[in-house]
């Protein structure tokens, strides 16, 4: 099969200066684990996952402890947002972009969700600008169903 | 690619039943009505036209504003449908509309529509940005249905004023002042929803007199057509290449299984024939085609081609004034 008989047409994005306060909006409503970022072309420029904002929020100082459990909260979490929700989502997006193409097979596009640790990749045509997106579910239900 | 705009999407529910008594005679009545028959769909004009134009093979993107979760089951839905989504999601729960259909009857539904849920003012440049990006790609932008709560009167007016700018044209199909606040910017062509209120802005459409001379002002405002629907199996179209064109289907209202969606169904059938290069004229007539073959089927629309061209020998057109 090919990433086109999987994908979702779903083109759901973000723009480059989209706050990020909109973005986590975004990604709450529309139920999606990430959100390819694109230019005023569509062109995907980046892509933006919980992770990414979740990572931005998070204090640097975990990176050396092996558990925070015992820390107090002191509400860091809520004040690192409230600073970065208006900041443009260009400061956070990841790039460069791992994307497919519609005429990449089911294999290429599970081995990249699985190799690059990855919810979902967008599906770009010859000029990079959104066709839709393939998350995990999308190869297993579809691979499911040509069966 | 078809770009078709669905600002108060609805998620459709029909229910067929034996009866649909309406009238309650005793007091304390209460009245339970078991459905033989349910179904759901993504709905809203914008977005059957798109569905529509996807069965056809036509690449074609919806977009809107979805909320919560009937919003999810209406991106769903169409996704299945080959249709591609790019909605702006906002807060509260995409509206849902109740068609039911009473059996031998089913050309006098009974409609139930919600408001829909207010698009809140934050919204409104968000979507109008991704509107300018994709319409500049576009061959023809729909603009389809009730403006939601919170959207300016005038917003269909402006979208056709940006799809203009990058030389697209513009169909508006829907009612009221939606519509008639659309007409200075110029649109392609515009299909006026007049079963409420026989009227198109401050004009009458009672009569297939009524619906020229309102199609004539509204050429005389700059639009490129005007389709009018007049009674349930007439359609008028007004343009000044063409003239006037009327549109009539041999068709008796008994045959009739589902109203919803037949509309949508005609700008679907003409939207496609006009990208094959037919003339308006006899694009309308195959989008008469489709109207009828929809209304005659249970589903909201007949995307059967073969069923379409047999209604077609069912629609008769009479041009005047025009080549």
């Amino acid at each position: 099969m090919k990433v086109r008989d999987l994908m979702r047409r779903d083109l759901t994005a973000v723009e480059v200066d989209t706050p990020v306060a909109q973005v986590i909006y975004l990604l709450h409503q529309s139920g999606l684990p990430s959100l390819p970022v694109v230019d005023e072309q569509g062109k995907v420029v980046g892509v933006v996952a919980e992770r990414d904002l979740m990572r931005a929020i998070l204090p640097g100082y975990v990176d050396m402890l092996v558990s925070t459990s015992f820390l107090p909260s002191l509400n860091q979490l809520s004040r690192k947002l409230q600073e970065i929700g208006g900041l443009p989502i260009s400061q956070f997006m990841v790039r460069p972009v791992v994307s497919v193409r519609p005429e990449d097979s089911d294999l290429h596009v599970a081995d990249l969700l699985i190799r690059k640790g990855l919810r979902q990749v967008p599906v770009i045509d010859e000029r990079g600008r959104l066709l839709g997106t393939v998350r995990r579910i999308d190869v297993l239900e579809g691979l499911g169903k040509a069966r | 690619m078809i770009l078709t705009v669905t600002v108060n999407p609805t998620l459709d529910k029909f229910y067929w039943v034996e009866e649909l008594p309406l009238r309650l005679e005793e007091p304390e009545e209460t009245v339970l009505i078991r459905s033989e028959k349910s179904s759901t769909s993504a709905g809203g004009k914008g977005i059957n036209v798109a569905v529509f134009l996807a069965a056809q093979g036509v690449e074609t993107v919806a977009m809107g504003f979805l909320g919560g979760h009937t919003g999810q089951i209406v991106l769903q839905d169409l996704l299945a449908r080959g249709v591609s989504g790019n909605f702006l999601w906002i807060p509260g729960e995409t509206r849902v509309n109740v068609t039911v259909l009473a059996r031998g009857k089913e050309y006098h539904p009974l409609l139930i529509h919600e408001a829909g849920t207010p698009v809140p003012p934050s919204a409104i440049p968000l979507f109008l940005k991704k509107f300018e990006r994709m319409a500049r790609d576009a061959e023809y932008v729909v603009l389809g249905g009730a403006l939601a709560p919170g959207l300016p009167v005038d917003f269909y007016r402006i979208l056709v004023e940006k799809a203009s700018a990058y030389g697209v044209p513009t169909i508006v199909h829907a009612g009221g002042e939606a519509v008639t606040r659309a007409l200075p910017a110029r649109p392609f062509l515009v299909k006026p929803d007049v079963r409420e209120e026989l009227s198109f802005g401050d004009m009458p459409v009672r009569t297939t007199e009524e619906i020229i001379q309102a199609g004539r002002r509204a050429l005389e405002l700059g639009v490129g057509a005007c389709l009018v629907s007049h009674r349930l199996t007439g359609d008028v179209l007004v343009s000044p290449e063409e003239g006037v064109c009327f549109l009539e289907a041999d068709v008796p209202v008994t045959e009739f299984r589902n109203l919803v969606g037949s509309d949508d169904a005609l700008v679907g059938g003409l939207l496609g024939r006009l990208l094959a290069g037919d003339s308006l004229c006899q694009a309308a007539r195959y989008g008469m085609g489709a109207a009828v073959a929809s209304a005659k089927v249970e589903e909201k629309l007949c995307l059967d081609p073969e069923a379409i061209a047999r209604e077609m020998a069912t629609v008769s057109v009479r041009q005047v004034e025009g080549r």
